[in-house]
């Protein structure tokens, strides 16, 4: 489970500041700690293996675009994307891969986390810096894998929920939910902070919750027969981009005028920027990629040598609305 | 009469094949053998060296690959018995998730130890698996069908069982936490090189390879397969032998749902999608006839394993998962042609 050598630089870091409490204590010891990488160079030649969870969802594909022309940029990094499937034992097997290979860093999006905590160990065990993007695997960041870069799906709903307490519904009404897979954890916090979003305008009820496990042809028929039982939803909140997408379906199919609210914000012709440009949607939150900020980590790491990196960083969330929609869509 | 029943139940035409026809026949019986040949062969001349090593051979990679390919090649190894018959069973995935979800909830929730967890669930996946058989034999279905409404309960029981999470296993002694040896089959043997649930599935395979070809058992497979009414007329029990095969299925579903649980420590109602088409496809790229009656463990195993191989290789170079796809696809389709040349030369009226 542990890297001797991440334990013998923490004590090192204990020694230098007795309050050694998170990354700010770690920063305090980058004087005297080692690099995280036995190997790094401003002129090397690094490869970057990413095990990506599932690239069969938009999102994701949209990580590994972002990811691919972060690392373009910095000619000594040669990426490799593994594509999970949806499947733990295909990603463990893929992460295997890459510790066989002995690439120089190892991205990782978990599809789920304690199934992919033992080959996250056995590549930090390897002695190769591991970076968790967007899911994390069980244990702490800075000890069992090198740092987390990431979104805040809570954070991310409850802006989504204090929009539509505020902006959508200041008035109050009914409102609907479409939630994600429902034993994800992305789906449990963006439930959650959807409803807490919401919380500050007691006009608004929550009439209807129902899973859609992600999938646009799932809310679709979700959607309608919620219009069906509640025909007066003003709003419906969906949990990801493509179930937003299918309650659009079903609400254009009722004949209904709902606010649409979806979130991942992805760019591209089916993406939810385009989708809140023309009128479609009330609005969508982006789900930062963290690539860019990926990339950098792995620069400062396997370029500057780095000791330490922040161990935990949240890339805050952009919402997408009728205002700031159609000067984003050509990005 | 059962001692001699023929391994291989081939139509009536024995004797007049001409030569030829016998090479192509031996051609495809070792199909996956030459498969696998041509794989690692290709595996040698393409994989990236580092460190002035073949990555392709070295044992950490060949590890990763039987331990990549470890669950589904016990469900494979069951299915074989089961396509032998002429059957097909498609609730193998969906009963590797309801197995890894039974295991995760009797240690974790019930509290149940180690033995009594693996003895229900390998019990209730062969009842299971038995079940099916018994419906598909008593009122005639094909079997494609009812394993297909087999697929659907045993998710929906998953999803009831696990009551739509994902259940983690945590180790240590006490209640909600489950016998640390289950953690086991995480792990790798033999200074952290053999990983054991690769050890489960070689032991898998070498008892199916034994069950098949050397026991009565085994020929009444072929015999179901090959004629089922010459094998009723010859007095082998034709129903139980089909329901026999599907508790095979059944209790290599549930054993790979515990190693699926041992090793990634949890439970998961959304687990092993698609694992029976991978299982199938290393079956038929063994060799063994989807019409039944001809097949081998052997062919099976080396199938499973090339198709790991193939994954793994693709990988290390870095090509894109797609190719992958029609990589296997492009080979079963090649498996199943061989197959229909054969059984056209034989002049086979299946």
């Amino acid at each position: 489970m542990n890297s001797t050598r991440w334990i013998e630089q923490r004590r090192h870091a204990m020694q230098v500041s007795a309050l050694a409490a998170g990354a700010l204590a770690l920063l305090a010891g980058s004087a005297i700690a080692a690099p995280l990488v036995k190997e790094c160079a401003k002129d090397g030649k690094f490869i970057i293996g990413f095990a990506q969870a599932n690239n069969a969802e938009p999102y994701r594909q949209h990580v590994n675009d972002d990811l691919v022309a972060a690392a373009k940029a910095v000619p000594q990094f040669t990426l490799q994307i593994a594509d999970g499937a949806g499947n733990v034992n295909t990603q463990t097997s893929q992460v295997d891969n890459f510790i066989t290979q002995k690439v120089d860093l190892l991205l990782i999006s978990p599809f789920e986390a304690a199934p992919l905590t033992p080959a996250v160990a056995r590549a930090m065990k390897a002695g190769i810096p591991v970076i968790e993007l967007d899911r994390k695997t069980n244990g702490d960041p800075g000890k069992d894998y090198t740092a987390f870069i990431g979104g805040d799906n809570y954070k991310i709903a409850l802006e989504a929920g204090q929009f539509t307490a505020s902006k959508l519904l200041p008035d109050g009404g009914e409102v609907a939910v479409l939630e994600g897979l429902p034993s994800s954890t992305p789906a449990v916090e963006r439930l959650n902070g959807f409803k807490d979003g919401v919380k500050g305008n007691t006009k608004i009820k929550i009439v209807a919750e129902q899973a859609a496990d992600w999938l646009p042809d799932k809310a679709q028929t979700a959607f309608a027969a919620m219009l069906q039982a509640h025909p007066d939803i003003k709003v419906v909140y969906a949990s990801n981009d493509m179930m937003a997408a299918g309650a659009l379906l079903a609400a254009k199919g009722a004949g209904k005028d709902v606010k649409i609210i979806g979130t991942d914000g992805l760019p591209g012709p089916a993406g939810g920027i385009r989708a809140v440009a023309s009128g479609d949607w009330a609005a969508t939150f982006t789900y930062p990629t963290g690539a860019k900020e990926a990339i950098d980590m792995a620069k400062s790491i396997l370029l500057d040598c780095a000791a330490t990196v922040p161990t935990n960083v949240t890339v805050p969330t952009l919402a997408i609305t009728a205002a700031n929609a159609k000067a984003l869509v050509g990005n | 009469m059962s001692d001699s029943t023929p391994q291989l139940a081939t139509p009536a035409s024995v004797g007049k094949r001409p030569q030829r026809v016998d090479l192509l026949a031996v051609a495809v019986r070792f199909q996956s053998l030459i498969g696998l040949a041509l794989v690692s062969v290709g595996g040698i001349v393409f994989s990236p060296v580092r460190h002035g090593q073949i990555l392709f051979l070295a044992p950490d990679n060949i590890a990763n690959i039987i331990r990549a390919i470890s669950e589904t090649g016990i469900i494979a190894v069951g299915m074989t018995f089961v396509i032998i018959t002429a059957g097909i069973d498609l609730s193998v995935g969906a009963l590797l998730s309801l197995s890894s979800v039974l295991t995760a909830t009797m240690m974790v929730s019930v509290g149940w130890g180690l033995l009594p967890t693996l003895l229900t669930v390998t019990l209730v996946g062969a009842a299971f698996g038995a079940a099916q058989g018994l419906i598909s034999t008593r009122f005639q279905l094909e079997p494609f069908i009812v394993t297909l409404a087999g697929l659907q309960v045993a998710r929906g029981l998953a999803l009831v069982v696990s009551g739509n999470q994902y259940i983690n296993i945590s180790y240590g002694d006490g209640p909600g936490l489950a016998p640390p040896i289950f953690a086991i089959l995480g792990e790798r043997l033999f200074n952290n090189t053999v990983p054991v649930a690769t050890l489960v599935f070689v032991a898998f395979a070498v008892i199916g390879t034994i069950v098949l070809n050397t026991t009565r058992f085994g020929r009444y497979v072929f015999a179901v397969g090959g004629n089922e009414r010459a094998a009723r007329l010859s007095g082998v029990p034709v129903s139980l032998i089909k329901i026999s095969v599907y508790a095979i299925t059944g209790f290599a579903s549930a054993t790979a749902g515990i190693v699926h649980a041992g090793q990634f420590n949890f439970g998961s109602a959304n687990d092993g999608t698609g694992y029976e088409l991978t299982a199938i496809a290393a079956v038929v790229i063994g060799g063994t006839s989807l019409f039944g009656g001809a097949g081998s463990m052997i062919g099976t195993v080396a199938g499973a394993v090339m198709l790991g191989a193939l994954a793994n290789l693709l990988q290390l170079n870095n090509i894109n998962a797609a190719l992958q796809l029609l990589a296997t696809g492009a080979i079963i389709v090649l498996a199943a042609v061989l197959q229909s040349l054969v059984r056209r030369h034989e002049g086979g009226s299946r």
